[in-house]
């Protein structure tokens, strides 16, 4: 049993017994009211214990009352709905109960008056006159038969005492007294009474007789009845004596007492109900006031209780609505009760089941679809290639990492902006292909593939890209997705491919054939010249022959470079210093470059230390570089040619840099983009493969070459090498491996 | 005269009675309940025990004046009761005393309309005297001459014994049907003070 349930258990109990003593309280108030002699003691405590059930009831319904108010200030939901019902059920209570409250006042006031009314009052004060009347003949009998017997004694004199009885018994007295005014008696007259002791005379009788009044009173007696006293004076007194009193006692008939009784008794009750007629009547309407206050508060109280009852359902009702709306389906009202309300109720927490498990269902859809846009934003990361998704109205919705890095520039921050609005620069890479594709777009082609070449600086890159509409609501696209890839390295390998390839056939089939001419050239020299007569034939046979051996060593020459070109070498990697192998290739060429009037500068970052490379391959793509740019500064008198090294990152990785500078011709510029292709060049002598060895050997180490010219002039040549980890099978030492071509 | 426990006031002390009716009051709002009358003074003297014939006799005298209201209750019809609650204690050092007698002399003064007499009735000797005269029956209730109190035999020599004697006067009807309603309107019921006297055997 939880604390609530326990709370109401409690309340219950408590409302239960105090209604059943404030119920019994009022019934015995009631009783009381009903002149039950058994309930006077009780009537004030019953009125202590109503009134303070009336205190207690004030106390509720100020507190009740009071959180009303505060709820209503307080915009607490219900609280007017509740203030309204409250108000209407305690008006309806209120209305009868005063009316039943008014004309009770009135008939109580009325009834009580009408029971004291003139004419009983006059009535029985008649009755008792009469009564009155009826003993006062006996009364005045009973004094003259007094005073005739007073007189007689007088007239007797002395010798009263044995007439005393007689006279008694001659006028039906109970008891004849002489007595002297001081009470004190000298005969009696009694009869065979059992009660031989006579009846004193009172002071007030001797008191009246002393002043010459006769005295007759009716007296009741202690056990029922009357008695007729009367008292009179006997003759006169002589000088220095005590005036004589007779006294007698006269009984009143039974019946005549019995009716006056009867008289008396009723005259009695009446004055003493007409004295607390006030009394009644205030207790009464007390007690019908207090009843009033208890119903009016109890119906209020009930009212109050009632208004809560029906309200609550309703308050958890809007709270629940509340909740719901604020997104917390868990609400789950108390089913009270099986009415309509608790139907609503019911249908309320069904709905709100049924939506939790929509919202559950939901939930996992919404997180399964995450799962999967969360897989394919990972591969999408993890692709090569660049992808874009846009919307149909070509706002940017997706970019992966590719994308940004095939053009070069940072996308993300573009996601939701207008695709044909990115502009980040002219010239850029971003640039151009968004004009290439806005310029498919407008065209209408929403499904299209095509290759663009782009100019990025100093070099040329060439994009792949094809464009594909997403679905969408009926005709209409959802939106296009953009998948385009750099295919300038494959472009590059393949060709490279293809040029080894014609490398190798060549110094296959000619490289052959050169030795046997060589040879003959020579034979025939030999055989021929001595047999020659004539000195200019001669001459003329050793010009031809020398001719023959210097092509074909020229052309073997070519072949070998050719050959060179095509091998793929098994890489010796060492660690090598790569300063130290910069500054040693250097010095060979500082001093034939002097020759020349070349100045030779040389810049290392000492924080470069080792690097893990074929050190024969790394001095033949020194000497290249080298010799390419002494020969690019020939003809020109004094240069300068600088070689730096660095240590930097690219792409993430830590690459060690070597840059190349003269402040020669320069590159021309439509060709920089084709510098390291096999038979290009701009020099007279050379076989144009001298820069394709080059970039052969910085990528068979993983490394990259790009080529382009100073701003102030002459050429720039920058290398990559990747400082691979410490740790490594080819970094603790040397090592075999074969040559990347992942490039390509 | 008849001994018995001190007489139970039934009705609640008189201040809680006043206070419940001035609440009572506020809240019903029906004006005055009842006649307000001036409570009167009671006051015992002349307090006086004497031994006869082995038993200690009490002469008391009461101060009893009368209001108008009271007078008019009487002659409505209402009974008047006057209560002597005496209690003989024995006196002790270090504990509360012990009560060894306790005795109730009650008397009630009536009106009768037909006889026009005043009524005096002693409740624990059911005597009955009759006055011509309010007055003349008040005097009467208000002497005790020769009331035995407690014999002598029961009163041993050494210990100090101490009496006290109060007067309670209070109105009611006859019979007591509708005595409750006096809860409202004997407002000038009374008692005294009580009186002490030291008994030494």
């Amino acid at each position: 049993m939880d604390a609530a349930t326990l709370k109401r258990a409690a309340s219950a109990v408590v409302v239960g017994v105090g209604g059943l003593l404030w119920l019994a309280a009022i019934l015995f108030m009631a009783q009381t009211a009903q002149n039950s002699e058994q309930f006077s003691r009780l009537h004030p405590w019953i009125l202590a214990i109503n009134v303070a059930g009336l205190a207690v009831l004030v106390g509720l319904l100020a507190t009740k009352l009071a959180q009303l108010i505060r709820d209503w200030r307080g915009h607490v939901i219900g609280s007017r709905l509740k203030a309204r019902m409250v108000w209407i059920f305690g008006v309806l209570a209120t209305l009868p109960i005063l009316l039943v409250y008014f004309f009770a006042v009135q008939f109580l006031n009325k009834g009580i008056d009408s029971w004291f009314n003139v004419e009983i009052r006059r009535s029985l004060d008649d009755a008792l006159v009469l009564s009155r009347s009826a003993l006062e003949v006996r009364m005045r009998e009973h004094l003259a038969d007094s005073t005739r017997i007073a007189e007689q004694i007088d007239d007797m004199g002395g010798s009263f005492p044995g007439a005393l009885e007689s006279f008694r018994r001659q006028v039906g007295a109970l008891e004849l007294t002489i007595a002297t005014e001081t009470g004190t008696i000298i005969a009696v007259g009694k009869g065979f009474s059992a009660d031989i002791v006579p009846e004193d005379v009172p002071d007030e009788v001797l008191l009246q007789v002393r002043h010459g009044q006769p005295f007759v009173s009716l007296e009741p007696q202690q056990e029922g009845g009357y008695v007729i006293r009367t008292a009179v004076r006997i003759g006169d007194a002589s000088p220095g004596e005590d005036r004589l009193v007779l006294q007698g006692l006269y009984p009143v008939a039974e019946r005549l007492g019995a009716l006056a009784d009867t008289v008396q008794s009723a005259y009695q009750q009446f004055g003493e109900k007409d004295y607390l007629r006030k009394p009644l009547k205030a207790s009464f309407i007390l007690t019908l006031t207090v009843v009033l206050l208890l119903s009016l508060l109890g119906a209020w109280y009930g009212a109050i209780f009632t208004a809560q009852r029906l309200v609550q359902p309703i308050q958890d009702l809007v709270q629940g609505t509340r909740a719901v709306a604020q997104g917390d389906l868990d609400t789950r009202l108390p089913l009270t009760s099986h009415d309509e309300m608790g139907f609503l109720v019911h249908s309320f927490n069904d709905m709100i089941k049924r939506l939790r498990r929509a919202r559950e269902d939901s939930r996992r859809a919404q997180q399964a679809a995450e799962t999967e846009r969360a897989n394919l934003a990972v591969i999408l990361a993890r692709l090569s290639t660049g992808v874009i998704s846009l919307e149909r109205d070509w706002r940017v919705r997706t970019v992966n990492r590719a994308a940004g890095m095939i053009l070069g520039d940072d996308l993300e921050p573009h996601v939701g902006a207008q695709f044909d609005s990115i502009d980040l620069g002219k010239d850029t890479l971003v640039r151009q292909f968004v004009d290439a594709c806005r310029e498919r777009f407008t065209h209408g082609a929403a499904e299209w593939r095509e290759q663009f070449a782009f100019q990025s600086g100093t070099a040329r890159r060439i994009l792949m890209c094809a464009c594909t509409p997403l679905p969408g609501e009926g005709d209409e696209p959802g939106g296009y997705v953009l998948v385009f890839d750099d295919i300038t390295v494959m472009l590059q390998a393949q060709r490279e491919a293809a040029w080894g390839e014609v490398a190798r056939r060549l110094a296959h089939e000619i490289k052959n054939p050169l030795t046997p001419i060589r040879l003959s050239a020579e034979r025939l020299r030999l055989k021929l010249m001595p047999a020659l007569a004539d000195a200019k034939d001669a001459q003329t046979l050793e010009r031809a022959t020398e001719t023959i051996v210097q092509q074909v060593e020229a052309m073997k020459e070519m072949v070998n470079a050719f050959s060179e070109y095509a091998r793929a070498p098994r890489l010796e990697m060492a660690t090598v210093d790569l300063n130290k192998m910069v500054t040693e290739v250097s010095d060979l060429y500082r001093a034939q470059g002097a020759i020349r009037g070349v100045r030779f500068t040389v810049e290392l970052d000492p924080s470069l230390e080792t690097v893990v490379v074929d050190p024969g391959r790394l001095r033949q793509l020194l000497n290249n570089l080298l010799t390419n740019a002494v020969e690019a500064l020939e003809g020109q008198g004094e240069g300068s040619i600088s070689v730096s090294t660095r240590r930097t990152t690219r792409g993430g990785a830590e690459v060690a840099e070597i840059c190349f500078e003269d402040d020669g011709p320069g590159f021309q510029r439509e060709m920089i983009g084709q510098v390291f292709d096999p038979y290009v060049t701009t020099k007279v002598k050379g076989t144009g493969l001298g820069l394709a060895i080059v970039r052969k050997i910085v990528e068979e180490h993983g490394g990259h070459i790009e080529a382009d010219n100073r701003a102030s002039g002459g050429a720039r040549i920058r290398i990559d090498l990747p400082l691979q980890e410490a740790g490594t099978d080819s970094a603790r030492g040397r090592g075999t491996i074969e040559p990347r071509r992942e490039r390509a | 005269m008849s001994y018995s426990s001190p007489a139970a006031a039934h009705k609640l002390p008189y201040l809680a009675r006043r206070a419940l009716g001035w609440l009572l009051c506020l809240i019903a709002t029906i004006g005055p309940l009842g006649e307000a009358f001036a409570a009167p003074e009671l006051v015992v003297r002349d307090v006086q025990v004497v031994v006869d014939e082995g038993v200690y006799e009490l002469d008391a005298k009461l101060d009893l004046p009368l209001p108008d209201g009271a007078r008019k209750a009487v002659e409505s019809g209402l009974t008047l009761r006057l209560t002597y609650e005496i209690v003989v204690d024995r006196v002790r050092r270090y504990m509360l005393d012990a009560e060894i007698a306790s005795l109730a002399q009650r008397y009630e003064v009536s009106y009768h309309a037909l006889s026009q007499r005043y009524l005096v009735r002693n409740l624990n000797t059911g005597e009955q005297h009759d006055f011509g005269t309010l007055q003349g029956a008040i005097d009467r209730v208000s002497e005790i001459r020769g009331l035995p109190v407690i014999d002598t035999a029961l009163v041993s020599p050494g210990p100090v014994y101490e009496g006290r004697i109060r007067a309670v006067l209070d109105l009611s009807t006859a019979p007591d049907v509708l005595g409750w309603l006096l809860f409202w309107s004997d407002d000038w019921s009374a008692a005294s003070d009580w009186k002490t006297w030291t008994l030494r055997p």
